[in-house]
């Protein structure tokens, strides 16, 4: 089983439905079947989001863009097994143009998850750490942190992510790679200032 | 051999993304140079520490304050395409119809009645020259009305009369 139908069956493991009689249904009018197709892949749209625009509320907003494409476009779906890549692609699309359209905003939210009997001088490393993390990703160019998050973060292929955003696998290994040492050497510079 | 050339292959070997010959590559020169060793492990962290710090940050209520907003976005009833395909050429067809010209029915041509026709004609001593009864001219093209059922009233008989040079000899020719 390829990657991308892997990740939409874990996806799909609250609701025992075969995705593709939801989404047959849902192409059908059925708006509760269309409301399971959401709830299966909202956590691949909306984190998705999140790690390409980096702001919680922007997440949100995309992800709302993306399934009211999804809704308007249900008949262009031709199975539940390429779902997951065309909702890749749409999201990845509706970020780029949030981006374009609205200034960046000041603010990163990432995860807060201070580590069991960690110290409030511990906690407060890691946090500064993972706001470097954060502004790492910030500074990449659009196509590498694209790349990046698709291939690194959301852990597809590179002939996945070529294919979602329409490049050959060479040029997203070079983004990819590009990427990676850029944040390698962003997060090291930024605790070397700091220290 | 410059290492600097090396990093995006190592960046990317650090993954297990480079091609079977690339890696081995890689792997050669990672054991025999311990600064790429070095740069190759640092890589490696940096990404797992991305990937920690991206861990889950969103709650059930982000996912669920977007399914709301998109559920009241969307129409009462989604119609399926099937159906629209037919709304689609049932309007196509009503736009046909409205375009094609339309034949208006012509107004009835009122007849005239039959005239009364005068004619002097030279009497004999020649009397092969007959002349020939006038007929009053039909109009022609004359389209009856369709809706029309009534019958049609008789029509006048037409008369004729010719006048010879005998005031004596008149002649009266009467057509049905």
């Amino acid at each position: 089983m390829e990657p991308l139908a892997l990740l939409l069956t874990a996806n799909g493991m609250e609701s025992p439905e075969d995705p593709a009689r939801t989404v047959a249904a849902a192409q059908a009018g059925d708006r509760a079947a269309f409301e399971r197709l959401m709830r299966q892949h909202e956590r691949l749209v909306l984190t998705t989001a999140l790690r390409l625009l980096g702001n919680r509320e922007d997440a949100r907003d995309a992800a709302q863009e993306v399934f009211l494409r999804l809704y308007r476009n249900l008949a262009k779906v031709e199975s539940a097994r390429n779902l997951a890549g065309w909702l890749y692609r749409v999201t990845v699309n509706v970020c780029h143009d949030q981006r374009r359209k609205r200034p960046e905003t000041a603010s990163v939210e990432l995860a807060v998850l201070p580590a069991a009997g960690a110290s409030p001088q511990q906690e407060l490393t890691d946090a500064e750490r993972r706001h470097a993390l954060a502004l790492s990703l910030r500074m990449l160019g659009e196509k590498e942190r694209t790349a990046l998050v698709l291939r690194d973060l959301e852990g597809l292929s590179t002939a996945e992510v070529a294919q979602i955003l329409g490049s050959s696998e060479m040029t997203v290994r070079s983004q990819i790679s590009k990427a990676r040492v850029k944040v390698k050497n962003f997060v090291e510079q930024y605790f070397r200032r700091r220290t | 051999m410059n290492c600097r050339d090396w990093e995006e292959r190592i960046a990317l070997h650090a993954e297990r993304d480079l091609p079977p010959h690339e890696a081995a590559e890689a792997e050669r020169h990672l054991a025999e140079c311990a600064e790429c060793r070095g740069f190759a492990e640092s890589i490696s962290q940096s990404l797992a520490e991305l990937r920690g710090a991206h861990l889950e940050s969103l709650t059930p209520a982000d996912f669920a304050a977007v399914r709301a907003r998109v559920l009241a976005e969307l129409p009462e009833r989604r119609r399926p395409a099937w159906r629209l395909a037919w709304i689609g050429a049932v309007v196509v067809a009503l736009v046909l119809l409205a375009a094609l010209p339309v034949k208006r029915q012509p107004e009835p041509t009122r007849v005239a009645p039959a005239p009364t026709v005068e004619a002097a004609i030279p009497l004999p001593p020649a009397p092969e020259a007959r002349p020939e009864p006038v007929r009053p001219r039909r109009p022609k093209h004359v389209v009856r009305p369709r809706t029309v059922h009534k019958p049609a009233p008789p029509a006048e008989p037409l008369m004729v009369r010719l006048i010879s040079n005998d005031p004596d000899v008149v002649i009266y020719w009467i057509a049905n």
